[in-house]
């Protein structure tokens, strides 16, 4: 106290003549020229009291006005230097010298003169932090027993810090006892613990080796001493300094982190987060700031160290071992579920925590998973009533906090998708009261998403339904496979059952009719629905599709679906985002699409390149692209390191968000989330696919004959005619391809041609090298295809050659015949003669022999056996 | 996490002598033949038993080079014990070892035990330092003496718990004010509270009745 009398008293003297001293703000000179004056009585003056009352003015003369500041810069250092150097025993000129170079080190607010000078406390700042062994000098002085030396010295450091930081932690480290001295400090007297903390806050800040000297020392214990002793969450602001000093201790440091977890342990710092019964209640500013400050000390660990350690994964997962083995996710629910009374940026903070102490961890994974919530009365399992938060909250944050625990919980986690969806079945309409939702299993809580009116509340929270159900999809072949297989009950009565696929494309289809009506009523509250309901079914659809032909068969099985996302992808009304992810799910209905004939890659490749064509189509993905590099480039990250300057405002968001209705800008986050690391590379994998089996479908058209030069020989046994009307078939084949190959050849050079023309438009800057790339593609695919056709045409050729010769051998063939006939027939005539000649031998001859007496019959018997005889030998 | 007492060690000594190596083959029981270079400090924790009591070893493994030898500094003070260490391939870590000495003489408080380590005695064919010298060097400065080998794990575990018993028989004689935590040692939840009252009877050491 004494001490701030001192200083008023100070400063009226120092006002009277300063006031005297610089009536007229223009003479710079005199104003140097008194500065001399006052270094020189302070360096060389004689008498004691005079060289204490030189130094009090100083003081105040530079706590007063920034011209002052710049004065003293120049000259005054390497005089109160000197001071604190030679005359230790005065204290009184050792505080005096210190609490000037304070002064002189803090920007004064109501600067006199122009803004856009250099400011002088920056310029002191860097003078100071370049004085040789300024720093060590000023470390020396927390030895000192006066209270106020130690003080102001600090205040001095922590002034430093602010514009000179680097300077000082380098020179901090190169001081061997530096750390030492000032972690000292954390034992003194309550205020200087308190400087003490601000400086170590700040010297901390990215510099991991001051990290782990302070760790050496024995930090961590001394500052979970510290907060304990201050009543932990309930404490003041002085928990909340712990705290961001212990989280400039963790943040990025694995081996910081093994210290805490292998020696000091995580109970101190669960214990925070432990709330008191009595006060469960009551969140005050400062304790929710406490406490989020602890949950952000919770999300370090559950980070682990940087990305690029190589024992990063084995750290983080060490990490969530000890978290849960002390317990820590009863106290998580507690602050994020169970507690009606805690602010909503600490039960989101809390949530997300719940996720990353999970993700990708066996053993918690299973914890959470059987974790149940309530007395024994009203019990619930613990996913269910997140899941609540996510279908319920009135509030976007909420709600994507609360999605992230599924997010989380679905990482590589098989079984527990597989757990989450074997409850998925649809329950009686007759039970589907809001009421009844505590003891509904959680499948049936999600479907209930999906089966109630077409409200815009209703939309909404499908879509929120959505969000969690393609978290329990994502690369599980089975439970898409089973949703596939989900049947709901009809909207309206007299309608059949719709499948869970038929239903999320009516609320597609019916989300995009949301605007349309809010544009035309101002009054009904504007919702995001184009903004963001539509992406999020989106994305459960790019999900669902992925590497399961049976979804886009059953999606292309109604002709509506495919036409509503061709739509969607060539309307100018939705965003970017919108016409981006339904390209991607067209694209998907050609790399998964097991059809054969009517319905297969092909069709749907000529339907894009007719409906849409292929430069708009693929320029989709590229808007896409670029409008996700901008919304993580607009969005902060989500993870905002807390410090005493940002906390406050932070939480005054919070609290506003609670009263205000959901505005447009709150699908900033939603899609955020959406677009997730995970989602985005996915897409671009999807992205290089589609690009790839589209070009495969132009220049390698499946052939629906495969030409097979074997083939095209005459079968042995084979009827020519079947022969001639087997490659007559192959020839139409060849020709109907080759005609469709003709029309998408078109729709190519139309499209070139188009592109060509369009290319000095507007049209040209939107993408220029990417685009130019694109047409190279598609040129060359083109050129592919004007070969195929080529080949195909000389083959034809050949082919019809190959007919001609042969018709012309079965001509020359049938003559052949013919002139035989003709030859056979000459021939016969000639037997015939000769049969007639022989005939009347053997009458003369037989009626000779009658007249010899001769039995003519029996002799010619004779013969004809002889010549059957020898017929049969030469046959 | 309960111990009777924490003792905080050192590594120090040249640059690629293999103190990074020592400390991994003694708290993970591994080798690592290609270890990158140690950029400031690293941290390692075992827990040993002496004298049937649980004793926590923090292990600060420093880096060896000359340019983080004012960051390593910082260390010396709060360490009760450090483990000096040289290769006996290369006879300029050996050469040094006066220089680190002299650090640690400067910095660290006088009672810090200091346990020298000829390292990669495996490597028997490539010596360019006899044992004898280690020996000799050791008892010129009041150094206990060890030659070890990280890769083959020779007699690390023995220069880590033979280190931490000197120590604690320090405890025991009563050399150190272990409420003052600067001398790197800390009286922890597991343990006796003060100078050991044997409860088994097993403390073969002089303590146990001094106050």
């Amino acid at each position: 106290m004494d001490f701030k009398l001192g200083r008023i008293n100070l400063k009226g003297v120092a006002q009277g003549v300063g006031g005297f001293v610089f009536g007229n703000e223009d003479s710079y000179k005199n104003e140097d020229s008194y500065m001399e004056r006052l270094l020189d009585r302070i360096s060389n003056g004689v008498l004691a009291d005079d060289r204490r009352a030189a130094m009090a003015e100083l003081q105040s003369l530079v706590a007063e006005t920034s011209s002052a500041q710049l004065a003293f810069g120049a000259m005054g250092f390497p005089v109160l230097m000197s001071v604190l150097k030679e005359e230790r025993d005065d204290v009184e000129m050792v505080r005096g010298a210190l609490e000037t170079m304070v002064g002189a080190l803090t920007p004064l607010s109501s600067a006199h003169g122009p803004k856009t000078e250099v400011q002088p406390a920056l310029l002191n700042s860097d003078l100071l932090s370049r004085e040789p062994d300024g720093i060590s000098l000023l470390l020396s002085l927390l030895g000192e027993e006066d209270f106020y030396v130690r003080y102001y010295t600090l205040q001095l450091l922590t002034a430093l810090c602010s514009h000179s930081l680097n300077r000082l932690q380098e020179a901090i480290l190169a001081i061997p006892r530096g750390i030492t001295c000032l972690m000292d400090m954390l034992m003194d007297r309550e205020v200087i613990r308190n400087e003490a903390l601000l400086l170590l806050t700040y010297l901390t800040r990215e510099a991991e080796e001051i990290q782990k000297i302070l760790v050496f020392e024995g930090a961590f214990e001394k500052i979970f001493s510290i907060i304990k002793e201050e009543g932990g969450s309930e404490g003041g602001v002085v928990v909340q300094d712990c705290l961001e000093l212990l989280n400039n201790l963790l943040r990025n440091n694995a081996s910081n982190q093994i210290l805490l977890r292998e020696t000091v342990g995580c109970e101190s710092l669960i214990s925070i987060l432990k709330l008191r019964k009595g006060s469960a209640y009551s969140f005050t500013q400062q304790k929710t700031i406490n406490l989020l400050s602890a949950l952000e000390t919770m999300e370090l660990l559950l980070m682990g160290g940087p990305e690029t350690e190589p024992g990063k994964e084995s750290n983080r997962l060490s990490n969530q071992t000890i978290l849960s083995q002390k317990k820590v996710l009863d106290h998580l629910l507690m602050l994020g579920v169970e507690s009606k009374w805690a602010p909503i940026p600490l039960r989101c903070s809390a949530l997300r925590c719940i996720g990353n102490l999970v993700i990708k961890h066996q053993q918690n994974l299973d914890l959470l998973a059987n974790k149940v919530l309530g007395d024994e009365a009203h019990t619930e399992p613990a996913l269910n009533s997140i899941l609540q938060i996510v279908l319920r909250t009135s509030d976007v944050e909420e709600f994507l906090a609360a999605e992230y625990v599924f997010k989380c919980f679905c990482e590589k986690n098989a079984d527990g998708q597989a757990m989450l969806a074997s409850t998925m079945y649809p329950l009686p309409a007759s039970n589907s009261t809001r009421d009844e939702d505590v003891n509904m299993p959680f499948g049936s809580m999600l479907l209930r998403g999906f089966i109630l009116s077409d409200t815009l509340q209703d939309i909404e929270t499908c879509c929120r339904a959505a969000s969690v159900l393609s978290h329990v999809l994502k690369d599980n072949l089975q439970c898409k496979e089973r949703m596939l297989k989900i049947e709901l009950e009809p909207l309206t009565p007299n309608l059949g059952a719709e499948s869970l696929l038929h239903r999320i494309m009516r609320y597609l289809i019916l989300s995009s009719s949301v605007k349309k009506v809010d544009s035309n009523d101002q009054k009904e509250r504007t919702l995001v629905g184009d903004q963001y309901f539509q992406p999020v079914i989106l994305r459960l659809l790019i999900i669902w599709f992925s590497d399961c032909p049976s979804v886009v068969q059953a999606f292309l099985d109604s002709p509506g679906h495919l036409t509503f996302v061709l739509e969607l992808v060539s309307s100018q009304s939705v965003s970017v985002y919108i016409r981006g992810l339904a390209a991607v799910l067209l694209g998907e209905c050609v790399i998964y699409n097991s059809f054969d004939g009517e319905r297969d890659a092909f069709s749907v490749v000529d339907t894009i390149s007719q409906k849409i064509g292929l430069k708009t189509y693929f320029l989709r993905f590229e808007e896409l692209q670029k409008s996700i590099y901008f919304i993580s480039a607009v969005c902060p990250p989500h993870r905002r390191t807390l410090t005493r300057s940002n906390t406050a405002s932070m939480i005054e968001i919070g609290e506003e968000d609670q009263t205000k209705e959901i505005d447009q800008k709150s699908d900033q986050p939603v899609l955020m989330s959406i677009f997730s690391g995970h989602f985005v590379n996915f897409v671009k994998k999807l992205e290089l696919e589609i690009r790839e089996s589209i070009m495969d479908v132009f220049s390698h058209p499946k052939s629906k004959v495969s030409a097979v030069p074997a083939e095209l020989q005459q079968k042995e046994g084979e009827g020519d005619a079947d022969y001639i009307k087997r490659l007559k078939s192959f020839v139409e084949k060849q020709c109907h391809e080759m005609q469709d190959l003709l029309a998408r050849n078109a729709t190519l050079a139309e499209y070139l041609t188009k592109t060509g023309g369009v290319a000095s438009g507007s049209d040209r800057n939107v993408g220029g090298g990417h685009e130019r790339e694109q047409s190279e593609r598609l040129q060359q695919a083109l050129q592919e295809a004007i070969q195929r056709i080529e080949s195909l045409e000389s083959e034809k050729a050949k082919i019809q050659n190959d007919l001609e010769s042969l018709s012309a051998a079965y001509n020359s063939l049938e003559q052949a015949s013919e002139e035989r006939q003709k030859e056979s027939d000459v021939e016969l005539n000639d037997l015939l003669v000769c049969l007639g000649q022989e005939q009347s031998k053997v009458e003369k001859l037989s009626a000779r022999l009658a007249e010899l007496g001769e039995d003519v019959d029996s002799l010619l018997e004779g013969i004809e056996l002889q010549e059957g005889a020898e017929a049969e030998d030469e046959d | 996490m309960s111990y009777a007492y924490l003792f905080k060690y050192i590594i120090i000594g040249d640059t690629g002598v293999g103190k990074s190596c020592l400390l991994l083959q003694f708290t993970d029981k591994r080798f690592q033949p290609v270890h990158d270079l140690t950029i400031g400090v690293e941290f390692g924790a075992r827990m040993i038993t002496i004298d049937n009591k649980p004793i926590k070893l923090q292990i600060w493994d420093t880096a060896g080079q000359e340019s983080f030898r004012s960051i390593t500094r910082s260390y010396y003070r709060g360490a009760a014990g450090a483990l000096l260490v040289y290769d006996i391939t290369r006879r300029e870590t050996f050469n040094h070892l006066a220089s680190w000495l002299e650090d640690a003489r400067q910095h660290a408080n006088a009672n810090m035990t200091i346990m020298l380590i000829g390292n990669k005695c495996d490597l028997a064919h490539r010596r360019a330092v006899s044992t004898e010298e280690g020996e000799q060097f050791a008892k010129e400065h009041g150094l206990i003496f060890m030659e070890a080998s990280a890769k083959t794990a020779q007699n690390v575990e023995e220069a880590f718990i033979s280190t931490a018993a000197t120590i604690y028989k320090k405890i025991q004689e009563g050399v150190f004010d272990v409420s003052n935590e600067s001398y790197g040692i800390k009286v922890g939840y597991g343990g006796i509270p003060g100078p050991s009252v044997g409860r088994d009877g097993s403390s073969s050491q002089a303590g146990g009745c001094c106050s």
